[in-house]
């Protein structure tokens, strides 16, 4: 058990910045999920946390301890692999004392933690398979047990459900949230996956083009995003984003008009609201015909053209509209964000 | 009982593919077979001026040792003229061959398989252009300073000029089976407790065994069938087999002599057989898969 503290942690490859000043103090316990679209620079700063990266600069703390010169044995963690780097020419018993067997743990003691290890991610039945006779799932299981065997500082989780399928990938989410729990291992978790990371994490970071975007409780960055890169990353659907013009507080887009900004600034900025704030009225502030229809299941989306954007809004499940009908949304100030039309940061409003 | 896509054909058709098959077979494997049965004869008999059928009666094999089969060119070879020393020198020169560029071959085909930088590319161009240029080439260029430091004539030296003629060609192959292992392979072992040497030993070595029997396979029968290399290094007295061969042909004014390289050739061949045999199975995986996929 340890926290984790990343000072100016930056990787350059040439010209090409990979991570760019990063600063994050994860404390002990945590689940922290590092989040965004591919190439954001999360995996390369695991895998820098691993030692299996090095660092163009600054310092990684395990602990209090600077860990930078450490080989990734010696940094006391455990890492499960997207491709899971299961042994091939081992069982799924020798796979998993593997850990123990290597760092000259007492032989006497091997068998039993194995036994509780794929114990806690139900293995038992599968000890004396190949990885290659088994399925994804279970293979997804062995790599978590050959992680928590040797009850390690850290544990770091590189995308590890994203070879599964869909139902799998929901139960295997669970898995590891009821593990983290048990165990209060702090963890790093990588993923893509915007809704595996608002189910895991305590905390969440954002990462864009190697650069922290936002680090806050999954609420915090769904309810407060603090710029466009966030908000339009976070949410299904993404929040909509319209750029106009405020104006004495009304903001004016085409086909679109929102008064109620007072004490904000008149120039162009960009107004964002999430699609389930909304809601269809007869008449409202975005008046615009449909563009297309979706039903959802428990709702159904309606996306308009307006402001120079396509505008989703939620609507009940038996609304029905034709394409080209045209229809208005209720969107009043207070479901707004407003963000800097040039540098895409929050505004905050008065 | 399902029929085959093979069972649907005609009877002509595969009367014909079956006939091509033998054919093939025979045309493939009639020298050989030619050879193992003239070794058996004397030399009146399989290289008869008067009836090339004396060879198959015997006539003459039958008229002067009183057998129809006789083994006298085996003795004449293995015992008269001491070809046992050839043949241990060859499984000394071999086995050294063998081992030595697997060291290197696994060692430096990791490094060069992991290795992010750029020269290692080239490094194995190069390798490969080694690995075009016929030995002779090479070994003229050696001949003048192995005299001249006295190393001409000796096991070791030829031992290394072979390794050093192979290695391109293991590193090249065991490149390419590394490449084939994922590196979350080694990761995963590196973050489980290995070192980097550990994770190689313990983790990528016994996945890559396909890979490592077949290049052994390989540089073993560079070594064992070469013959350019060691006729020129190796002196009169230290000679491996396949050149041993050669010098018993090289003196036919001796009647018997041409036998003896007969019996020899047969010699050679058959442990040849018998490792393909016996590895076939790995050989074979190694040759189509590569290496296990992850």
């Amino acid at each position: 058990m340890a926290d984790i503290q990343l000072q100016n942690l930056s990787k350059r490859w040439g010209t090409f910045v990979g991570v760019q000043t990063m600063n994050l103090h994860i404390a002990d316990g945590e689940f922290l999920v590092l989040l965004g679209p591919s190439g954001c620079g999360k995996t390369t700063t695991m895998r820098m946390i691993a030692g299996l990266e090095d660092t163009t600069e600054g310092d990684i703390l395990i602990g209090g301890a600077r860990v930078n010169d450490l080989e990734p044995k010696d940094r006391d963690i455990a890492m499960v692999f997207q491709s899971y780097g299961l042994y091939p020419t081992m069982t799924v018993y020798e796979n998993i004392r593997f850990p123990l067997k290597v760092r000259g743990i007492p032989q006497a003691e091997h068998h039993e933690r194995v036994m509780r290890a794929s114990a806690t991610v139900e293995l038992d039945d599968f000890l004396q398979r190949k990885p290659a006779a088994l399925s994804g799932g279970q293979r997804q299981r062995v790599a978590l047990a050959r992680a928590i065997v040797r009850k390690p500082k850290v544990f770091l989780m590189d995308e590890p459900l994203s070879n599964l399928d869909a139902k799998l990938r929901v139960s295997t989410r669970a898995q590891i949230k009821n593990l983290h729990h048990e165990l209060k291992t702090t963890t790093i978790y990588v993923t893509h996956d915007q809704i595996e990371a608002m189910t895991l994490a305590d905390r969440v970071v954002v990462m864009n083009k190697g650069a922290v975007q936002q680090v806050g409780t999954p609420l915090d960055i769904y309810d407060r995003p603090a710029n466009t890169f966030v908000a339009g990353f976070i949410g299904s659907p993404a929040m909509n984003l319209i750029e106009g013009r405020m104006t004495g507080g009304v903001f004016e887009a085409d086909r679109v008009r929102i008064p109620g900004f007072g004490g904000i600034a008149d120039g162009p900025v960009t107004l964002g609201f999430r699609a389930e704030d909304a809601r269809i009225a007869d008449t409202g502030e975005i008046a615009a015909p449909v563009y297309s229809m979706e039903l959802l299941g428990d709702a159904s989306m309606a996306t308009v053209q307006a402001g120079g954007a396509l505008v989703a809004i939620k609507a009940a499940k038996d609304f029905m509209a034709q394409i080209g009908q045209p229809i208005a949304a209720h969107v009043p100030a207070d479901i707004c964000h407003l963000f800097d039309a040039a540098t895409g940061q929050r505004i905050e409003r008065p | 009982m399902s029929t085959t896509v093979a069972d649907r054909r005609p009877a002509s058709l595969r009367l014909a593919l079956g006939a091509f098959l033998v054919f093939w077979l025979i045309l493939a494997a009639f020298p050989f077979l030619w050879t193992l049965w003239g070794s058996f004869k004397v030399e009146g008999d399989f290289f008869s001026r008067a009836d090339w059928m004396n060879a198959v009666s015997g006539t003459l094999t039958e008229a002067e040792t009183g057998a129809p089969f006789t083994g006298d060119g085996y003795y004449g070879a293995w015992v008269q003229e001491e070809f046992w020393r050839a043949g241990l020198n060859t499984v000394i020169v071999t086995v050294s061959v063998v081992v030595i560029s697997l060291t290197f071959g696994t060692l430096g085909g990791y490094a060069l398989s992991r290795s992010p930088y750029r020269y290692a590319f080239w490094l194995l161009i190069i390798a490969l252009v080694f690995r075009a240029m016929p030995p002779i080439t090479l070994v003229s260029g050696y001949l003048l300073p192995f005299f001249e430091w006295n190393l001409w004539g000796h096991l070791p030296t030829t031992i290394i000029v072979l390794v050093a003629i192979n290695q391109p060609f293991t590193l090249w192959m065991l490149t390419s089976f590394f490449r084939n292992i994922p590196k979350d392979l080694d990761e995963s072992a590196m973050v489980d407790g290995c070192s980097r040497f550990q994770a190689f030993r313990h983790v990528i070595i016994p996945v890559m065994w396909p890979g490592v029997i077949t290049t052994g396979l390989f540089s073993f029968l560079l070594a064992y069938n070469d013959f350019a290399v060691t006729s020129m290094l190796l002196s009169r007295e230290n000679l491996t087999m396949v050149p041993k061969i050669e010098s018993f042909l090289g003196t036919t004014q001796t009647r018997g002599n041409v036998m003896f390289a007969v019996a020899s050739v047969v010699s050679v061949t058959a442990p040849l057989f018998i490792l393909v045999m016996f590895f076939q199975r790995q050989i074979v995986s190694g040759l189509t898969a590569g290496a296990v996929k992850g």
